[in-house]
């Protein structure tokens, strides 16, 4: 007897589907579409669009170049306007946060870790293809240092040069000019004209999706909620990679959804299920831990202030004279002016864009969660603490990162926050 | 959205208007009323708050207060240190009860030569040529010049009346101002345009006067609404406009701090951006043009009342309505 | 243009001040009454002082039996004829009873009351040549610019003035004329009462040099004031007498106000009626505009006055009209408030240049003012104000009895004063002015279009290139 074996059957590497990052995404999808009672039927979109390309990875077309972008900053318009494609990088997942933590610094924020995994990883999910170029806005500290990171794996790397002050003139000089470098980086990169119509086609696109949340945004206003806070943050997720055109349409339907909503009465929750405005580092698919312990519990995300959502598609862009150098410098001070991140010097227009918030929606608490390793959200817990102290308005502070280890500490902590929430109320009532 | 009561409409409708398109209409209609009323024999008084200039002697609806000041405060000493000075103040009163009324709207939306810097400025644009800012720092020195003029246009005419300065030096404020010159080329009078050789005082103040028109035309080309920050009568109407009934109120709550006003503001006033604190938000420099308005994004943030009464307010659905040009989205 | 066509017309005007020679021989023959023989206004040019004497006298006989004749006389004689034309005069007038009065000797009757410059009681100076009295009219005359034609009377015509006679020079006085260079608004003078407008009745051809008139006992005057809404046949005013030289009178109410100062003299069989006008234009801005448009379109003419000039208005003439040199100026000649043809109309300027002209059927004549403020630059004033004269005179054969005197014939004159101020053109420059401004546009554009494009060299700027 001859043993021999003939066929070498060599180790199949698994489809990306079955692998253990896929199954980390599909566990969230599959959480938040199942365990949650009347989902809106136009989520469906976006269901599928995340179980496409976290699940089964499928690939996202992209038209002309690819810009990668590291943060909200960069200016998109300007990259749709030379007729390239912006996907946001800044990733969710615990698999490629742990593959970053190879060589990463233990005490590093989870957001940087994914990312660089993702980037230093051969299979990138989404899988939009290697950008032609990754804009980095020099941020956050740990966002500064990985460009020469980024670059190391194999990418062309551009600094956006942003400030760390937003109230001086000579900061808004800067950015602008900044931006107008910018420009012309990707006047080289796409070989393209910047051209006045060109530029309004692209501020129009943006423009639509622009509105078309804040649409969202204002029906989250309902009180009872309309919309769960998982599903607005799976939308505003989604901006990160899908089409954009694509995109407003389904939020369009979306919000078409809402309204009939409204007009039937509907409530998604409790009346009297505690408001919250989630503020902080970003929650990113699949890390939508938070937002869903919350909702788990009983509360509802009815308004956010994080850079994977509201900061991210809130703010608009008003142009004086419709001439390419003014509606550049408008798109610019758009970027900087309003902007809340953490890492400017002074955190005044956070504080009074949360009290407003907080009113607007009329939230009953506030969870504010910052990555363990990012200095700057942890150190502005401080004065955003005392300011709602001042206002009576009770806030959960949450140090966490992707790992799902703490997941069982963290609901009771919420559970409790939203327990007290309820009680509060009902004394006040 | 079940069916709204008309007043809500009526406000949507006012609050989501095509501003800039509103605006030119009615400066458009209130040049012409100024500058050419005189023919339909319209005279609406010498007490008026804006640049309506009185050497239009054959269109003008009306003179522009400052002339009848300068001459009130040019009278003989004996004159005006007596009893008949009365008419100074009551003067002064008939402008200030002009004034309150739109408050330093007057500017933004009636003044012609406001006006015609507005087309001066839409003509730059159509050339594709961008206009010019100041820095802070120009902008902080600059705005005090209104006030020296203001000092002038006072201090001028009493030495004028007290014989310390020739009568050709008189009305010194309308000698100088670009109005003269150019107001009156609308109705074919172009007699403004000349140097006056009878005197050394004439040939020094008609020749600074045609400098002065000279670096307005140059000027607000350039720069929008160029004259209007030093316009003394912008400095006559701040020193009075607490009273008034259309102000600017911001609720610095609301604001997000982006900063469209600012960068629509012709006048460059950074404070209407930077301010959350006051709620009185009109400055020396504002001329109420409601351009900041119309371009926040933030509803609530920024409104024009009259009388306390909300008229314009910055909506979310007036800005995407306005600033999304080119953009066809269903709601 | 109409700059350099009005410089033009100035420059031909002054010409004209030149050879005035010319232009007064060539209105001559427009002399429409019958003295086909009328002398030659001026000796021939190149006449030598004897000639010229000789001239003179002649015209002097001439004039002489003219007067007998009692038609309108040469003008003025000179120096030398005075005496003997006074003599020859009181001659012929001292039969006739009348008192020789005290003038200057152009041989008109005493009735006009002649002017003269400072003296009141020169009556005995007939006899000797006055030098005083004579030295208006020699000055006068010495600037050689009386104008011919045979009018009479021209040494002394009555005529109401805004300002009394001065010694020397007429002052260059700077009134405030209102309107030029400003916008039109009054200094709003609001002293207590109503303004009050004081005028003064002068004799003599020269606005800047006549005198006093005198007041002459045979005369018959009467002074009259139309006020503005008040009875159009006005109201008379007490006669200048006691010593006063002037009337005043109180204006009240906007519009214009005429004052007619009329006198009747019989001068051997022919009636001398004089008629000195003024008009006063009062309006202020802030008076009732109602009262204002009433006055400024009401009529401007006496019915009853037996001779008055009217300054025509402009139809699109504002309310503070100021005359200026250059302007065109027509006047209307009315006996009883209708138009007179052929009535001689003469304009004096301020310096004493005059011209001549004949009404039209509808008693119009146009003149246009000359520029005859030549002062040293520096002296210049914008403001100045000089006066110009208007003297008509026509004649009719009416008959009637003045006085228990039967007279067969009758003289009208009229006068009328008003003001002209400097053309603006004399001062201000368009060339100057545009220039200027031209140069600092071009300088600032080019200044801020350097500075646009110096500061995208080191690194200050992107721009976008559309094309």
């Amino acid at each position: 007897m001859e043993n021999e074996i003939h066929q070498v059957i060599p180790i199949q590497p698994a489809p990306y589907s079955r692998s253990r990052q896929a199954g980390e995404a599909q566990t969230v999808l599959d959480h938040i579409v199942d365990d949650f009672q009347e989902n809106p039927a136009a989520m469906q979109y976006f269901y599928d669009l995340f179980r496409g390309v976290y699940c089964h990875g499928d690939e996202i077309p992209h038209s002309g170049k690819l810009v990668g972008t590291t943060c909200i900053q960069a200016p998109e318009e300007l990259i749709y306007a030379f007729g390239a494609t912006p996907v946001r990088l800044c990733n969710g997942s615990y698999h490629y946060d742990q593959r970053g933590a190879d060589f990463m610094p233990a005490k590093s924020c989870s957001l940087v870790k994914a990312t660089l995994g993702m980037l230093s990883s051969d299979n990138v999910i989404p899988k939009i293809g290697k950008p032609d170029l990754v804009v980095n806005p020099s941020t956050c500290d740990q966002k500064k240092k990985s460009s020469v990171m980024i670059e190391g794996m194999g990418y062309s790397v551009y600094d956006l040069e942003f400030p760390n002050v937003k109230e001086s003139e000579a900061s808004r000089v800067y950015w602008r000019r900044s931006v107008r470098e910018f420009a012309s980086e990707l006047r080289k990169l796409t070989g393209q004209r910047l051209t006045r119509a060109k530029l309004k086609a692209a501020m129009a696109m943006t423009g639509r999706a622009q509105a078309a949340f804040r649409t969202l945004h204002n029906f989250r206003r309902q009180t009872p909620s309309l919309i769960l806070g998982k599903d607005a943050f799976l939308v505003t997720n989604a901006y990160f990679f899908d089409d954009i055109e694509r995109w407003t349409a389904s939020v369009e339907k979306l919000n078409a959804e809402l309204a009939e909503r409204q007009a039937a009465g509907f409530r998604a929750v409790q009346s009297k299920a505690p408001r919250i405005v989630f503020t902080g580092s970003p929650p990113i698919f699949p890390n939508l831990k938070l937002p869903l312990l919350i909702e788990e519990a009983g509360g509802v995300v009815v308004a956010d202030e994080t850079c994977s959502a509201n900061r991210m598609l809130y703010d608009m862009t008003a142009v004086d004279e419709w001439l390419v150098g003014d509606m550049v410098d408008s798109l610019a001070d758009k970027y900087l002016k309003p902007c809340t991140c953490p890492i400017f010097t002074r955190n005044d227009d956070r504080k009074r864009r949360l009290l407003d918030l907080v009113a607007q929606f009329k939230a009953d608490g506030v969870v504010y969660q910052a990555f363990s390793g990012c200095q700057v959200y942890e150190m502005e817990y401080r004065s955003v603490a005392e300011e709602f102290n001042k206002a009576g308005i009770p806030m959960l502070y949450i140090e966490t990162d992707y790992s799902p280890d703490d997941q069982g500490q963290l609901s009771t902590r919420i559970e409790a926050f939203l327990e007290s929430l309820k009680n509060r109320k009902k004394r006040h009532a | 959205m079940s069916a709204k009561p008309v007043l809500q409409k009526v406000r949507d409708a006012v609050n989501e208007v095509d501003f800039n398109r509103f605006r030119f209409w009615f400066q458009l209609v209130a040049f012409v009323l100024f500058v050419y009323g005189g023919y339909l024999a319209i005279d609406l008084g010498s007490k008026l708050p804006f640049f309506s200039c009185g050497y239009n002697q054959e269109g003008r609806a009306g003179v522009c207060y400052l002339l009848p000041l300068q001459h009130q405060l040019g009278r003989n000493w004996a004159v005006l240190f007596s009893i008949a000075s009365l008419s100074i103040l009551t003067g002064f009163l008939g402008f200030a009860l002009w004034f309150i009324v739109l408050n330093k709207g007057w500017c933004g939306f009636v003044c012609p030569l406001g006006t015609l810097q507005d087309w001066i400025s839409a003509l730059r644009r159509r050339l594709g040529i961008r206009f010019s800012n100041y820095t802070h720092g120009q902008f902080a020195q600059l705005t005090k010049i209104k006030f020296v003029l203001l000092a002038l246009i006072i201090l001028i005419p009493l030495g004028v009346g007290g014989g310390f300065f020739s009568h050709d030096m008189s009305p010194p404020f309308c000698l100088i101002c670009p109005a003269r010159m150019i107001l009156p080329i609308f109705t074919g009078d172009l007699s403004q345009f000349t140097i006056d050789f009878s005197s050394k005082t004439a040939v020094a103040m008609t020749a600074l006067g045609i400098s002065v028109t000279a670096l307005f035309l140059v000027g607000s080309f350039v720069k929008k609404r160029f004259f209007c920050f030093f316009c003394p009568m912008s400095a006559l109407h701040y020193l009075i406009s607490k009273p008034a009934l259309l102000k600017l109120k911001k609720d610095g709550s609301k604001c997000t701090r982006c900063g469209d006003c600012y960068a629509v503001c012709d006048m460059e006033i950074k404070e209407i951006a930077d301010d959350v604190t006051t709620t009185n938000i009109m400055t020396d420099d504002c001329t109420l043009c409601l351009k900041c308005v119309a371009s926040c994004p933030e509803t609530g943030a920024l409104k024009a009342t009259f009388a306390g009464i909300p008229i314009f307010v910055s909506t979310e659905a007036g800005f995407i309505k306005r600033m999304n040009k080119g953009c066809q989205h269903g709601k | 243009m109409k700059a350099l066509v009005s410089a033009g017309l100035g420059l031909l005007l002054s010409m004209g001040l030149v050879g005035g020679v010319l232009a007064e021989g060539v209105t001559d023959e427009h002399a429409a009454h019958a003295t086909s023989e009328a002398p030659r206004a001026r000796p021939p040019e190149n006449a030598t002082p004897e000639e010229k004497r000789a001239f003179y006298q002649k015209r002097a006989a001439e004039r002489a039996k003219a007067e007998a004749a009692g038609e309108p006389v040469a003008p003025r004689p000179s120096e030398a004829q005075i005496a003997e034309w006074r003599a020859k005069r009181e001659a012929r007038e001292a039969p006739a009873g009348a008192p020789a009065a005290d003038d200057h000797g152009h041989g008109a009757t005493p009735a006009k009351g002649r002017g003269e410059s400072g003296t009141s009681k020169s009556a005995q100076d007939k006899a000797t040549p006055d030098k005083a009295a004579a030295k208006p009219e020699e000055a006068a005359r010495g600037s050689g610019r009386s104008a011919g034609m045979g009018m009479r009377g021209a040494g002394g015509a009555i005529w109401l003035s805004d300002s009394p006679p001065s010694r020397g020079d007429a002052s260059a006085r700077g009134g405030m004329g209102g309107m030029s260079g400003m916008g039109g608004m009054a200094m709003g003078g609001e002293r207590s009462g109503p303004p009050s407008k004081r005028l003064w009745l002068r004799a003599g051809n020269d606005p800047q040099k006549s005198g006093f008139a005198r007041e002459d006992a045979e005369a018959e005057s009467e002074t009259l004031l139309v006020r503005p809404q008040g009875p159009l046949a006005g109201e008379t005013l007490p006669p200048l007498a006691d010593g006063k030289k002037n009337l005043a009178f109180e204006m009240p109410v906007q519009g214009y106000y005429r004052v007619y100062a009329s006198s009747r003299k019989l001068q051997g069989e022919t009636l001398n009626v004089s008629v000195a006008k003024a008009e006063i234009a009062n309006f202020s801005h802030g008076g009732d505009e109602e009262e204002r448009a009433q006055a400024l379109t009401a009529p401007r003419i006496l019915e009853s006055a037996p001779i008055e000039i009217v300054r025509e208005k402009a139809p699109d003439e504002k309310m503070f009209f100021q005359l200026k040199s250059g302007d065109e100026q027509a006047f209307v000649v009315l006996q009883k408030g209708l138009p007179v043809q052929g009535a001689r109309v003469r304009f004096v300027s301020h310096e004493g240049w005059s011209k001549e002209a004949v009404s039209d059927e509808q008693g119009r004549v146009s003149f246009q003012v000359i520029r005859d403020y030549f002062p040293a630059w520096d002296d210049f004033k914008k403001r100045f104000k000089a006066s110009y004269l208007i003297i008509a005179e026509a004649n009719a054969a009416e008959k009637g009895v003045f006085k228990d005197q039967p007279y067969s014939n009758v003289r009208y004159q009229a006068t009328l004063a008003g003001s002209y101020y400097p053309s603006p053109d004399d001062y201000r420059s368009y060339a100057w002015g545009l220039g200027i401004g031209l140069l600092i546009v071009l300088f600032c554009g080019s200044a801020v279009y350097l500075y646009r494009r110096r500061r995208v060299k080191p690194f200050q700027e992107v721009r976008f290139d559309e094309r």
